[in-house]
């Protein structure tokens, strides 16, 4: 801010150094901007300024109208009549409005390749959802069925064979909120059912088992994990089953709903 | 400036009249290349790029000769300032020739001396002054715009415009009194 432009104003605490003309020559400037002539006795800067904003705002100098001929056929091309007129079918107004105007304009797509472009994207996003749903087993049966041959979905579930609930009952039919059984639609796919293995919640299909012999005052039954189907546990911990004459253990039996949700 | 027939020759432009164009383009391409010369070194590519967008919207304009001036230095400006953001994103190239080749070179005393008058003279002393000066200069001189137009343009209000265009003046006085065109 030390420049001689800075104004009194602006560094007030400072002193300002002599300029020629200092802050009196806003007229003059002022008339300068508007192309008003200056007084005869104004400053010899004033009239060389004068001169120079004169010839800066002069008439055009050689090649600075080079650009005409591409301004007028691209406003020949996209702003005269003539070019949406019946005569712009002629073969010669057709070139000209095909012709490049600058290498910097803006290409337009055709709708047909929008068109298309936007299919594929329909297109696509049907199959991910189709996919998502065949995997979350939400598909019609038949549709379940051939997703899981064709691209490893679970296989549809058959409601008649549930014992607990009985066949043909219309509370295993999955309502509009989701699959009866409470688990997420995530949760009912497991790898194991790829390969036959029957959902967490029928209880009949789980093979039987002797029920364990228990002498009085033993602590209870402990099975071996490998002995029981691998979708029933989720870790290797051993099934304690207590005996019925064990007082304040609640029986916890294989048989029993292994779901929260299996209500 | 065309003056008082401006509204005549706007209206047969937008009527789809050719030759009225053409005189709208020869009467304000001069001062925008000029303009655009002082504040960005593509100044061919952007004033094409102004001059298509003018023509995409002449049929919209309603105003008088100096609103037309504004609204087309306006794109300028835009377009120059678009130009700027796309050279940033590039990536930097050594030597970069092209661009200080387009760049006006800085004159010396003797240019100024022997080519006192010379619009090209000009612009290289004005491009020298900062670049806010520079600009409000060229609006003010080459454009023809009001004070209150160039405000609106460079979002400055009319009282700042006014001191920077002075500033701008006292400036160049100086270096002209140093080159030793003023004695």
């Amino acid at each position: 801010m030390s420049a001689p432009d800075a104004s009194p104003h602006e560094m007030p605490g400072f002193p300002t150094p002599s300029r020629p003309g200092g802050e009196h020559d806003e007229p003059l400037l002022d008339m300068i901007f508007d192309g008003r002539a200056i007084p005869p006795d104004a400053p010899q800067e004033m009239h060389d300024l004068e001169r120079m904003l004169a010839a800066l705002a002069g008439p055009a100098e050689p090649g600075e109208l080079a650009g005409e001929a591409a301004a007028r056929a691209a406003f020949v091309r996209l702003a005269s009549p003539a070019s949406i007129s019946p005569a712009a079918s002629w073969p010669a107004a057709r070139q000209a409005a095909r012709r490049p105007v600058s290498r910097r304009e803006p290409r337009r797509r055709p709708a047909r390749r929008r068109a298309g472009r936007a299919a594929a994207l329909c297109a696509a996003a049907a199959v991910l959802v189709s996919t998502a749903a065949a995997y979350a087993g939400v598909l019609p049966e038949p549709i379940q069925q051939m997703a899981h041959v064709t691209v490893g979905a679970p296989a549809p579930r058959h409601h008649g064979s549930s014992a607990s609930a009985g066949s043909g009952s219309r509370r295993d039919a999955p309502g509009p909120a989701g699959p009866r059984t409470g688990r997420s639609a995530a949760a009912a796919w497991s790898p194991g059912r790829a390969h036959g293995a029957p959902p967490r919640d029928e209880p009949a299909r789980i093979p039987a088992r002797p029920a364990p012999r228990c002498k009085p005052g033993a602590r209870g039954y402990q099975g071996h994990p490998g002995a029981t189907p691998g979708w029933i546990l989720p870790g290797p911990q051993p099934i304690v089953a207590s005996c019925p004459g064990d007082p304040g253990k609640a029986p916890h039996a294989p048989s029993a709903s292994p779901s929260a949700g299996g209500r | 400036m065309i003056g008082a027939a401006f509204g005549v020759v706007l209206a047969r432009a937008q009527a789809g009249d050719e030759a009225a164009f053409a005189r709208l383009f020869r009467d304000v391409q001069p001062g925008l290349l000029r303009y655009l010369r002082v504040i960005t070194p593509e100044a061919e590519d952007v004033a094409s790029d102004t001059w298509l967008q003018v023509v995409t919207g002449l049929t919209g304009f309603q105003g008088q000769e100096e609103a037309f001036r504004a609204w087309l230095f306006t794109i300028a400006r835009h377009r120059a300032a678009d130009a700027g953001r796309s050279r940033a994103r590039r990536p930097a190239v050594p030597f970069a020739v092209s661009e200080t080749a387009e760049l006006p070179p800085a004159p010396d005393t003797a240019d100024l001396a022997l080519d006192a008058i010379s619009a090209r003279a000009m612009i290289a002393l004005i491009a020298t002054l900062p670049r806010d000066q520079a600009e409000v200069v060229m609006l003010r001189v080459v454009a023809g715009l009001e004070v209150a137009d160039v405000a609106k343009m460079v979002g400055k209000s009319p009282g700042a415009v006014r001191v920077t265009a002075h500033r701008a003046l006292r400036r160049l006085a100086g270096h002209l009194e140093r080159a030793g065109v003023t004695p």
